[in-house]
């Protein structure tokens, strides 16, 4: 290990006193790569939040609910107002000159700018 | 616009290493074994220090990586951020930096416990066990799984006698109540990292049932203009990393009073916008440019290549000289032999010449005049004909004397002979017909051009005029005459490649052959096969025939008359220029050759400095479909079981906004707009930030936990064990001792 590397105690070391079990004894194959935990989808539905009255506050239930205004429409490209909508490609536009970079648009552009509003197309 | 020059991604925090050996003297002598420890785990940075003290020991972003060291091979683990010369002895490729969060609840616990190991070694822990209490932040109603396997892990692995769980926009609330900035009934507005909450508070209590929260915050607001910015810039799309992103979204976002009109400011390309554009300039090193060479330079490359011509030059006199001298001496001695053999006898000569290598007198004589005329060659006088005809007219008589006698006169060796000298005479005899149609045409052409200059000097205005037209007339046959050949071929440039596959790359003739061959090929079996009855048909083997192709004919007439057009027009007008070499190296070489500038390495946050926050008021711009921070306060109050308008006004007269996302400038001025249309008219609205919206946190649970009370609000291993999961489904931290 070179000598700033040590001096900044950049690398944590593997034995640490304070602790009951070392890292090398939980894994002692070193890190295993594919130990799943959890996500955060499945620990949510391994919770059974259905089993415990509604009124009772969880995770999930405390998520906001969808907006009731209406939604303000920007153009894709620019940020600005956008009064128009691509049929061919999707994206929201504010004037012509923005029409006009849009159509000369890769699609690969276009469906990452879709891909901002979680709007691109996927295919499975 | 101002110009900003961007500082390098500084690394705030690198207290941690500093306070190392401090501590250690500390958490012995100072810290009995009673004070807690306080955490606050955030999504984005992880702090933790000693309850009761006002500021966090250690800060440091809440990642882990594990990359391989470059020399020996081992992986190492490096938790936080680290100055990344420092990792430049690392390969990074494979891992990058994660997190231990899943949204904002905890997951991977291999992750966290190599972040918790790094907290607690560099608060200085160093005996067998972590013998303090433990307060650490989650998230509201944090699943039960993801908090028993943080209890399991503070528990087993570091021995801490005992946990205690409370939120971080919670304490914050608590903290700014007790230093009097909100009061006991209030709203806490807090965007984080990765979500944004809405906690209700009565009686300086959170309602949880009247929580909101939003899955939106500060780490999408860095995303999406990461992403804008690399669209717009694709060019410069390395230069947006994510910590350059977080710290352009830091020093240069705001949040617009209203978006629209702020919007159409910039849309219209108003004054102010132009003020409120953001640059950042990368850096960029103009490129070299070629300045016209000084008259030292041109004299010394001049000087130069003079040298090198003259070197050539004598190098080439001495070629010649030595070469002279060479051919001299052979026909010297050639002449020499040739005088020998005159004097030698004749029956003699066969065995004189064997001895030189020649066959004969003959053989001796070609070689000889072979000599003599390399030799004039090379002494560049040239084979005047003038005189080899002369020469050679004399003696034609002589030459063909056979040629004029008739043949029974004649023995059969001179008859051999007479052919021989038939066919000389009949190709010298071309030779100088050929010689007079090229001094013909000479003489043609010399009248022409007489003609014509005659003709310019009579109205030099008209000729240039009919000049040009007939150029232009001839450019455009010769032009057309091209396309014809390629026949679209010529765009695409792919003349050069041979030609074979498909049809568009041949030209016309090869795509005649084509069809010839094609249909000779399936033209079958229809009835009688009469090939080849009318003499026609065998046409068609010539136009199949490879030979066809009039590729190598060479310049026509038109052509050459062109060429000498331009010539003619080059000479007399100095504006001329040869249109279609220009039009084409103009629109092939312009679009490539324009040199990047300083504006193409500048960087404009525009309208970007105020849409990438506003997707905090507006979430579904990135595809949220949630309410946003204004409406979040509404739905809170809603959603609170028990409500009267007294407690409502009570409730929006303390909205107090803390988390890192809420220090945006103009965030409060913006929420009180958007809180204000919610609520009934009239209904007071009062905005406060916190202190510190990013800290309060963290100093709220230390000012907790230092209190006597906070025991009563932790719970031990031993409680864990005999209550289980679904005690600890329903703990809940009281605030207010």
């Amino acid at each position: 290990m070179e000598p700033d590397v040590v001096e900044a105690e950049l690398v944590l070391p593997t034995h640490l006193s304070f602790k009951r079990i070392q890292m090398y004894e939980k894994y002692p194959k070193g890190q295993a790569r594919n130990r799943h935990w959890k996500h955060l989808k499945q620990i949510i539905q391994a919770e059974n939040y259905q089993n415990y009255p509604p009124d009772e506050p969880n995770y999930v239930n405390i998520e906001s609910p969808p907006s009731m205004h209406p939604c303000k429409r920007i153009c894709d490209i620019t940020g600005f107002e956008a009064p128009y909508y691509d049929p061919r490609t999707n994206l929201r536009y504010a004037n012509t000159d923005v029409f006009k970079i849009i159509r000369s648009l890769p699609n690969e552009y276009v469906q990452r700018y879709l891909a901002t509003r979680n709007a691109q197309v996927v295919l499975r | 616009m101002a110009l900003w020059e961007f500082s390098n991604y500084a690394f705030s925090l690198h207290q941690c290493h500093s306070f190392r050996k401090f501590s250690v003297n500390l958490i012995t002598i100072l810290f009995s074994s009673t004070t807690p420890i306080v955490i606050d785990n955030g999504a984005s940075y992880f702090r933790i220090g000693w309850a009761g003290e006002t500021d966090p020991r250690i800060i440091f972003r809440n990642i882990v990586q594990r990359p391989r060291h470059k020399t020996t091979g081992e992986t190492v683990t490096i938790v936080g951020d680290h100055d990344p010369a420092l990792l430049r002895y690392f390969d990074c490729t494979r891992s990058g930096p994660r997190s231990a969060f899943d949204s904002n609840v905890v997951y991977q616990f291999e992750i966290m416990e190599y972040i918790l190991d790094f907290g607690f070694d560099r608060m200085g822990a160093n005996e067998s066990q972590i013998d303090h209490p433990v307060l650490i932040t989650e998230c509201v109603c944090n699943p039960v799984q993801s908090r028993s396997k943080m209890a399991e892990l503070l528990f087993e692995t570091y021995g801490v006698p005992s946990v205690a769980f409370g939120v971080d926009a919670a304490f914050s609330y608590k903290y700014n109540q007790q230093l009097g900035v909100c009061d006991k009934d209030g709203l806490a507005i807090c965007p984080g990292f990765t979500t944004t909450h809405v906690i209700p508070f009565i009686d300086g209590e959170p309602v949880y049932k009247g929580c909101c929260r939003t899955n939106i915050g500060g780490f999408h607001v860095t995303d999406y203009m990461k992403q804008l910015l690399s669209l717009k810039y694709p060019y410069h799309m390395a230069r947006f990393t994510w910590e350059k992103v977080e710290d352009l979204k830091m020093e240069h976002c705001y949040i617009a009073p209203d978006y629209t009109s702020e919007a159409r400011l910039f849309q219209r390309g108003a004054k102010e916008a132009e003020d409120k554009s953001r640059c950042w300039q990368l850096p960029w090193i103009p490129p070299p440019t070629e300045e016209p060479p000084s008259e030292e330079e041109i004299a010394r490359k001049a000087a130069i290549r003079e040298k090198q011509g003259q070197r050539l030059r004598e190098m080439a006199e001495a070629k010649r000289s030595s070469r002279i001298n060479e051919l001299e001496n052979e026909l010297r001695g050639l002449e020499f032999l040739s005088q020998q053999l005159a004097q030698v006898q004749e029956n003699a000569v066969p065995s004189f010449l064997s001895e030189t290598g020649y066959g004969s007198k003959q053989e001796i004589e070609s070689a000889r005049m072979k000599v003599t005329q390399s030799l004039r060659k090379a002494k560049g006088e040239p084979k005047s004909e003038q005189s080899e005809n002369e020469k050679a007219d004399p003696s034609t008589s002589e030459k063909f004397s056979l040629t004029n006698i008739p043949d029974d006169m004649l023995t059969p060796e001179q008859l051999i002979e007479k052919k021989k000298q038939l066919s000389l005479k009949s190709m010298s005899e071309g030779r100088q017909r050929s010689k007079q149609k090229r001094y013909e045409e000479e003489l043609e052409r010399e009248r022409k051009q007489q003609l014509e200059e005659e003709k310019r000097l009579e109205n030099p205005v008209l000729y240039l005029e009919q000049l040009h037209t007939r150029y232009k007339d001839l450019s455009e046959k010769v032009e057309q005459r091209k396309r014809l050949k390629t026949n679209g071929g010529h765009t695409n440039g792919n003349n050069l490649s041979g030609g074979v596959g498909r049809g568009e790359r041949l030209n016309a003739a090869q795509r005649e052959r084509m069809r010839l061959l094609t249909t000779a090929a399936f033209d079958r079996g229809k009835g009688e096969d009469t090939f080849g009855a009318r003499d026609e048909d065998w046409q068609l083997y010539k136009l199949m025939s490879k030979d066809n192709d009039d590729d190598d004919e060479g310049p026509d007439e038109d052509e050459a008359e062109l060429a000498r057009i331009i010539s003619r027009l080059q000479d007399l007008d100095q504006t001329f220029v040869h249109k279609t070499e220009t039009v084409t190296v103009q629109t092939s070489e312009v679009p490539r050759v324009r040199p990047l500038t300083k504006e193409d390495f500048q960087i404009v946050l525009g309208v970007e400095r105020f849409r990438c926050p506003e997707i905090l008021f507006n979430p579904n711009w990135i595809g949220v479909d949630q309410v946003g921070l204004d409406e979040m306060a509404g739905v809170s109050i809603r959603r609170l079981p028990y409500r009267d308008q007294a407690l409502d006004e009570r409730l929006t007269s303390s909205i107090l906004m803390t988390g890192g996302s809420s220090l945006f400038s103009g965030m409060s001025e913006r929420l009180e707009a958007g809180i204000r249309m919610i609520r009934p008219c009239g209904s007071p609205i009062r905005i406060v930030k916190a202190l510190d919206p990013v800290l309060d946190a963290w100093r709220g649970a230390a000012a907790f936990a230092s209190t006597t009370q906070f025991q009563t609000q932790t719970f031990s291993k031993l409680d864990y064990d005999e209550k289980g999961e679904d005690w600890l489904r329903s703990y809940q931290l009281r605030y207010t001792l």
